[in-house]
């Protein structure tokens, strides 16, 4: 990592330009994915990315560089290149960077890095194992272990220089279940922002057990049947409805530019009166925490909608300039190769009072998304849509069979409003966003809720 | 870094052989927001993938730290994983063979910072004067990155060839009443003084126009063209199905189809890394394997199967020249390489007059999560038109389109002329099918 007196030499050269904020960002990130094929290790691929990224902002307008090679003509030589970008001026810009330290809310007990390969495949064996012990109809696993250590170092013009360091495990398993030639799969994938301490609390033999479970859901599921009807969208990873549908038009990177169904909404109601949501980035540990975020802000807790008002975007620092609001540390990026921008980090719908059996009632013919898989939207239409990756037909207010390559899809601005009922089942799951500044770990969660009406894609001919 | 020092200290250590592999990237990109310059990024990053063998595993190590004084901290890291890995499975690192020579098959003009400037406010005027309708221009931006890659191993092999692309990309937003819609075209410019602007500007814009007063449709079973660019974006995310390793390890919708009809007779298609027409001319593949031109389906019948160096071991055969990576630090995967569905003889409108009735698919959402690839069942998003009478009538959204890949593909009607190769590795042109579920009202 850089020095201090050199970061403060290099915001110096920046400052000599006619940009008003300069910014260094400079990581070091170990990873480790360890792959196994039916209990072999099959490849251990180790990582180290190293570089920093360069920002420069006048006004409006920003300018970004970034490079691995942070020999000091590299530096010197990409600075160069912004300055002349933004406008070159001959002026005193001199910077004394004060570090700001903290308590570190994310703790970690066991660093990957100081566990044996033979005792991290182990890990995988167990789920591996487990997944083989639920059914003879399972015929092939393959898991995975992901770990990361994420070292940041922020330091910019205004004299802030912090430091964070980010930890993350993961297993995934994929279990493959046969039955007279149909072959179906079901994945289960936990994650932490924790060292492997995590797999004390969620066990790889839970993880394996859920993956061939769906599986064998799958190998029984009839064909979906497709149109418009009542769905029930389960707790933890069902989240991703509102990561989807709502998440991201509150971003400024859409909102700023008028490029959000939200955008100039604030204040004004755009769900339903049981749907109430925060981003944060403060829970400890969860996937999607971070002590800073990646301009070396705190954290924060943010209210985006309660009863059904839009109180908050989430804001970076240049959109707020274009917002004229502040930032609420919402800014984050995958790697030093992408210029940050607003993004997610723990986002969920706050529990109701309703229950589980409660949000069946009355539904003639629906749909129970009890596993959903990932999404995508188009901030500016509002059109989102996401996959089922276990669900069952509701027929007379009772779960009536499995089904099978189903979708959801709709606008987001108008599914908030058809949400007419919440549980009290608070959960999370863990997923990987991809936006602007690149692929990031973030939670997404929400209790049990029901969508009153819903377009459900499905094959089955009716 | 010292390459023959690495290699002899790695062999030191007792690995058999030793491959360091090099990928590095120059790159220069601007955004252009409502007359103004939004954002200018410079990059140059240098990425390092290490792969040896040792006791017969292979292992890999990617780093973009790379001093020589940390060389021995990682091959004795790159030991121990050799220790951990239980497979079977034989490494192998290759061999050096002659590859095919070459010619440059662009001829880029690298534009000042001025003359991007001219060219993004340009196009976003002509944009926005297309119609009224249009009242944004939306991530205009101008990129331009030279790569170099490099192979060189303890066999000898001392590979390096370097690739140059251009892109303009603009997206557009329209508006009619509260009806919102956006769309957005990318193109490779050679050079910017001939550019067609005219042709980029009307594509972009008539695609737009198009989107605005959709309606969704009646839930059922209709005919169905995927118009080039969503059959491309289909395709790519079922091509994994023609690879070696997913076949050998029996998890590909293809495992026991070699030497079968397994498509429509009417669907040939080739994998040719050297395809001049294609964005990327690849004469090697990331392990140095010679690349050549193949047919994977034959009229409909599974003829090739795509194969790097470890999945070829596996069956005693050779790699196709199929051994890519994502990115310099992913381990080398099966891909397609400037792989495409061959085009008919018929245009889109002959396509249309031949369906009569049904919806022609433009755009597809939701890719990375509603497709099954290993049953090929898909469930997505999807927008176009209705075809009435032959003829382009109303457009169409908030629809879901959801079939089984595989059995699609047995019931091509017809395959359309009109493939273009763009920026992509992967095409099609347009493809006319039976039927599909169709889910709206």
């Amino acid at each position: 990592m850089l020095e201090k007196k050199q970061l403060e030499h290099y915001l110096s050269e920046c400052m000599k330009s006619e940009a008003d904020f300069a910014e260094i960002y400079e990581e070091l990130e170990h990873s480790e994915a360890i792959k196994a094929l039916n209990g072999k290790t099959e490849d251990v691929n180790q990582v180290i990315t190293a570089g920093i990224g360069i920002r420069l902002y006048k006004e409006l307008e920003s300018v970004y560089a970034y490079t691995n090679d942070t020999s000091e003509d590299s530096v010197i030589s990409l600075i160069h290149d912004l300055r002349d970008a933004l406008g070159s001026c001959d002026k005193d810009a001199a910077v004394n960077l004060q570090e700001v330290l903290y308590e570190n809310r994310n703790p970690v007990e066991i660093d990957y890095e100081s566990v044996s390969l033979e005792e991290k495949t182990e890990l995988l064996k167990r789920a591996n194992n487990a997944a083989f012990g639920t059914d003879p109809r399972i015929v092939k696993v393959q898991t995975e272990l992901l770990n990361v250590k994420q070292e940041v170092q922020i330091a910019n013009s205004e004299g802030r220089l912090i430091r964070d360091t980010r930890v993350r495990t993961r297993l995934m398993t994929t279990a493959f279940a046969s039955e007279n030639g149909n072959l179906q799969s079901g994945g289960d994938r936990p994650g932490a922002g924790m060292g492997l301490e995590f797999y004390r609390t969620v066990t790889p033999e839970e993880s394996g057990r859920e993956a061939a479970r769906v599986a064998l859901v799958n190998l029984a599921a009839k064909d979906c049947p497709s149109g418009k009807m009542p769905v029930i969208i389960d707790n933890g990873f069902g989240g991703v409805i509102f990561h989807e549908a709502c998440g991201h038009s509150l971003e400024a990177t859409s909102v700023a530019r008028g490029m959000s169904v939200f955008s100039g909404k604030l204040g004004t109601k755009i769900a339903a009166d049981c749907v109430s949501a925060v981003d944060d980035g403060t829970i400890p540990n969860a996937w999607g925490s971070q002590n800073i975020d990646d301009e070396g802000n705190f954290q924060k807790r943010r209210v985006l909608i309660e009863n059904g008002i839009l109180k908050s975007y989430m804001i970076d620092r240049l959109n707020g300039r274009r917002m004229n609001m502040d930032s609420t540390s919402s800014s984050r990026r995958e790697s030093y190769r992408f210029e940050p921008t607003s993004r997610m980090t723990n986002t969920f719908i706050l529990p109701g009072n309703d229950s589980f059996e409660e949000l069946f009632e009355g539904i003639e013919r629906g749909l129970y998304a009890k596993k959903m898989g990932g999404g995508s939207v188009n901030p500016q239409t509002g059109e989102f849509n996401f996959a089922v990756n276990e669900g069952y037909l509701i027929e007379n207010g009772k779960i009536s069979y499995p089904v099978r390559g189903a979708s959801l899809i709709g606008n987001g601005a108008e599914i908030l409003k058809s949400i007419d009922r919440v549980c009290s089942n608070l959960k999370t799951g863990q997923g990987m966003c991809g936006s602007l500044s690149g692929s990031i770990p973030t939670d997404v969660g929400q209790p049990t809720i029901r969508v009153s009406s819903i377009t459900v894609g499905g094959t089955a001919n009716e | 870094m010292n390459k023959q020092e690495w290699i002899k200290a790695a062999l030191a250590a007792g690995f058999d052989q030793f491959e360091i592999y090099q990928s590095g990237t120059k790159e220069r990109s601007y955004t252009w927001f409502e007359g103004k310059m939004d954002t200018f990024t410079a990059s140059r990053v240098l990425g390092t993938s290490l792969r040896g063998i040792c006791g017969g595993k292979m292992v890999n190590y990617a780093t973009e730290d790379l001093s020589d004084d940390g060389m021995d901290r990682i091959i004795a890291s790159m030991k121990e994983q050799a220790g951990a890995i239980t497979s079977d499975e034989p490494g192998v690192i290759r061999s050096p063979l002659p590859v095919p020579e070459t010619a440059p098959q662009r001829r880029w003009t690298t534009p000042t910072a001025a003359e991007v400037r001219e060219l993004l406010a340009d196009i976003e005027q002509r944009v926005l004067a297309y119609d009224e309708r249009i009242f944004m221009v939306i991530r205009e931006g101008w990129s331009e990155e030279t790569g170099t890659r490099s192979i060189f191993n303890s066999l000898g092999m001392d590979l390096e060839d370097t690739d140059t692309v251009q892109i303009l990309t603009c997206g557009a937003a329209a508006k009619d009443g509260n009806d919102i819609k956006n769309e957005y075209r990318s193109e490779i410019v050679e050079d910017i003084h001939t550019f067609d602007r005219d042709a980029f500007v009307e594509k972009l814009c008539t695609d737009v126009l198009n989107k605005l007063n959709a309606s969704s449709m009646a839930s059922g079973t209709y005919p169905v063209i995927f118009e080039s660019g969503a059959m491309t974006a289909l395709f790519t995310a079922f091509s994994s199905m023609f690879s070696g390793d997913l076949i050998a390890k029996g998890i590909s919708p293809l495992r026991d189809q070699y030497g079968q009809p397994v498509f429509s007779g009417k669907i040939t298609i080739t994998d040719d890394p050297l395809r001049r027409e294609a964005a990327q001319v690849c004469p090697f593949d990331d392990e140095g394997c010679p690349t050549s031109a193949k047919t994977i389906v034959d009229h409909g019948v599974f003829r090739t199967i795509l194969h790097n160096t470890r999945s070829a071991s596996r069956i005693n055969a050779e790699s196709t020249g199929n051994g890519f990576r994502g990115s310099y630090a992913s381990p080398v995967e099966v891909s397609p390489m400037n792989c495409c569905i061959e085009p008919g003889d018929k245009t889109l409108k002959e396509l249309c007059a031949e369906m009569q009735n049904g919806l022609v698919i433009t755009t597809l959402a939701g890719l990375h999560a509603g497709i099954n690839p290993v049953t090929t069942d898909f469930s997505l998003q999807c927008s176009g038109y209705w075809v009435k009478d032959g003829k382009r009538d109303h457009s169409v959204s908030l629809v879901t389109v959801a079939a089984n890949f595989l059995e699609m593909m047995g019931n091509v009607t017809a395959v359309g002329s009109d493939l273009e190769w763009k920026q992509h590795s992967v095409v099609t042109p347009s493809i006319a099918f039976k039927g599909c579920a169709i889910s709206g009202k």
